[in-house]
């Protein structure tokens, strides 16, 4: 998977902004509507020095406000941008946020694979992660054990594939990376074989 | 229980079947009406016999035609749409503080190659004393008056007529462009005798009026059209304009020729029963306008000038709106064009009402959750400074309601 060429730089790789955080995970709003990074991509906040991993997953655009709901509007217009061409007002009316799981954080410059001491703040800018600190935090795959114990809206299956494929497209080897990675959900799921084969077929290893 | 609707079940389908029975005489005094629209005889005579006549009713005035009506002109390419709305929190009596707040929203929308939008809301805290009291200028006489009640809607529409008149000053040439605000140019508010001179001079002269010629002046350098739109009128203008077609007298004279005779007995009762609403919308095909008539307000033939008050009826294809639309823009093809088919824009894409006009209303919306919450600001506040923040006992037994 290729990661997008903008993202490198700090000022464009900040995307959204935390409206809700726990210890484990938090969800954030993008700063541009559809501007939402891929399902089970590396996103990550700082925390003073520091700065807490997280994957992201559960992408959605919705209204801003609960109780006015989208209805459709393209029935006269002759292609999708056009319907936002001709209603600009929906740019500021609706929203897309995602939820992320956490799974490490980097203290000492070091990275840890285990969650923070504290839940990122309320507003903290959410950055997507370049591939060399991807390549970096994944040398370790203890990261895996966090995310099989995520509880979303998600199935697991789902969300450790994408994030395995994810993280894969940007090391060198990528068939290697699956693999060792596979290995390594062998270990976490040696009790539930069903699961493992969910996934290991969403690998194409 | 606060209300039995058991109770008044019975009198709601009493009101609803003498509707029903209505409904044969509405249509044959539709039908009458229509007619007469269709076929008004010598216009000229039927000018001057209104200029002439003398009723008690509200009739409007010809400056054209009576019964054209037009297609509406393509859209401009490139535009741009302006809309304000406001709310407001009245003073409430039984609260320690005294103040009331005014929340605007405002909506520009710029449609075509660079589309984009800019909606906003901004609150208006009235609390002092200057704010809160209106007062006669030294040397002229009056009494002061509080702004609270209708006088702070007043004062909200001239709020609202304000915030327009600001987004219209910050368009960029080149495009053109329609204002819009909900409801009449009309300020009927103010024709009340119970209003003092001295606050129309405030609300009207030096507010809405003062915004409306600053929007006037801008056609200057780009076309800046400003209309009012209202959904669902009730207005009978036109209607009585048709009674005086009817009037089987040469000069019109309620008092003198009917003064004695009752409801339905007069000559002119033919076309009565009905609304603008439903002439235009049995004779208007989907999209096409009225011609344009003028309000024979008092407030506004005396105090309006250049800004006087002419209004057309539009079939938007949901309803008929009445649109109404100063002087100078009545007067101005140009202006007129983009008024017609800019409405007509704005109702396709809001499904059915003007949607400039429906965002500018959620920016300013105040709901009862809102109210609370802003009273509940103010006590934290005034608590923070060691202010008396009790209410009155009505008011407190009212929220405890015990047993």
């Amino acid at each position: 998977m290729a990661i997008r060429g903008d993202y490198m730089n700090e000022a464009s790789s900040r995307i959204a902004e935390v409206t809700q955080a726990s210890t484990a995970g938090f969800f954030a709003q993008c700063y541009e509507l559809f501007d939402l990074p891929p399902l089970g991509s590396m996103i990550k906040c700082r925390d003073g020095g520091n700065e807490i991993m997280a994957i992201t997953c559960n992408a959605r655009t919705s209204s801003l406000e609960p109780g006015r709901r989208p209805i459709a509007r393209g029935k006269n217009e002759l292609t999708e941008e056009d319907v936002f061409r001709s209603n600009p007002q929906l740019e500021q009316l609706l929203k897309s946020e995602f939820e992320a799981v956490v799974i490490g954080h980097s203290a000492n410059n070091q990275y840890h694979h285990y969650l923070p001491p504290r839940p990122v703040k309320l507003h903290s800018f959410v950055y997507v992660c370049s591939p060399d600190e991807i390549v970096e935090f994944s040398r370790s795959l203890e990261f895996l054990t966090l995310l099989a114990g995520a509880r979303t809206e998600l199935p697991s299956e789902e969300l450790i594939a994408a994030c395995i494929r994810f993280i894969g497209a940007c090391h060198v080897e990528p068939a290697a990376f699956t693999t060792l990675a596979g290995k390594k959900l062998a270990q976490i799921f040696t009790d539930d074989y069903q699961k493992l084969r969910t996934i290991l077929l969403r690998l194409k290893l | 229980m606060s209300l039995d609707l058991n109770r008044v079940a019975g009198s709601i389908a009493s009101m609803a079947s003498e509707l029903a029975l209505q409904g044969s005489r509405r249509a044959e005094a539709l039908n009458a009406a229509l007619s007469k629209y269709y076929d008004p005889g010598d216009l000229a005579s039927l000018k001057q016999r209104l200029a002439r006549a003398k009723t008690s009713w509200l009739v409007a005035e010809i400056p054209g035609s009576l019964n054209s009506r037009f297609d509406p002109p393509p859209p401009p390419a490139d535009y741009r749409v302006l809309a304000t709305d406001g709310s407001q929190i009245d003073i409430d009596r039984h609260h320690p503080a005294r103040c009331c707040l005014i929340n605007i929203g405002s909506v520009s929308m710029q449609y075509g190659q660079n589309p984009g939008s800019f909606l906003e809301s901004e609150p208006i805290l009235l609390s002092k004393t200057d704010e809160l009291i209106l007062k006669p200028e030294q040397g002229t006489t009056g009494r002061e008056v509080s702004i609270e009640g209708s006088l702070l809607g007043i004062k909200r529409t001239a709020e609202e007529f304000r915030f327009l008149a600001a987004l219209a000053g910050r368009l960029q040439p080149g495009f053109p462009a329609l204002a819009l605000v909900d409801g009449s140019l009309i300020m009927w508010g103010l024709t009340s005798k119970d209003i003092p001179d001295f606050v129309v001079d405030i609300m009207l002269d030096k507010g809405v009026l003062k915004y409306i010629t600053q929007i006037e002046k801008l056609n200057s350098s780009h076309p800046v059209a400003l209309a009012s739109y209202i959904s669902f009128p009730r207005s009978t203008d036109v209607i009585n304009l048709l009674r005086i077609a009817v009037c089987p007298y040469q000069i019109p004279d309620c008092d003198r020729f009917c003064a004695g005779a009752a409801n339905g007995e007069r000559p002119c009762d033919a076309v009565d029963g009905v609304n603008d609403r439903e002439l235009f919308w049995a004779c208007l095909t989907e999209q096409q306008r009225s011609d344009v008539f003028i309000s024979q307000s008092r407030i506004s033939k005396t105090r309006y000038g250049c800004n006087l008050v002419y209004f057309f009826y539009l079939k938007t294809g949901n309803e008929i709106a009445r649109v109404e639309i100063p002087e100078w823009v009545a007067l101005k093809p140009e202006l007129l064009a983009i008024t017609h088919s800019l409405i007509l824009e704005q109702c396709r894409k809001g499904h059915g009402y003007p949607v400039a006009l429906s965002e500018a209303h959620e920016m300013a919306v105040v709901s009862g959750a809102d109210r609370q919450n802003f009273f509940y600001l103010v006590d934290e506040y005034f608590t923070g400074y060691k202010l008396n923040t009790s209410a009155s006992a009505k008011s407190t037994s009212k929220k405890n309601r015990w047993i």
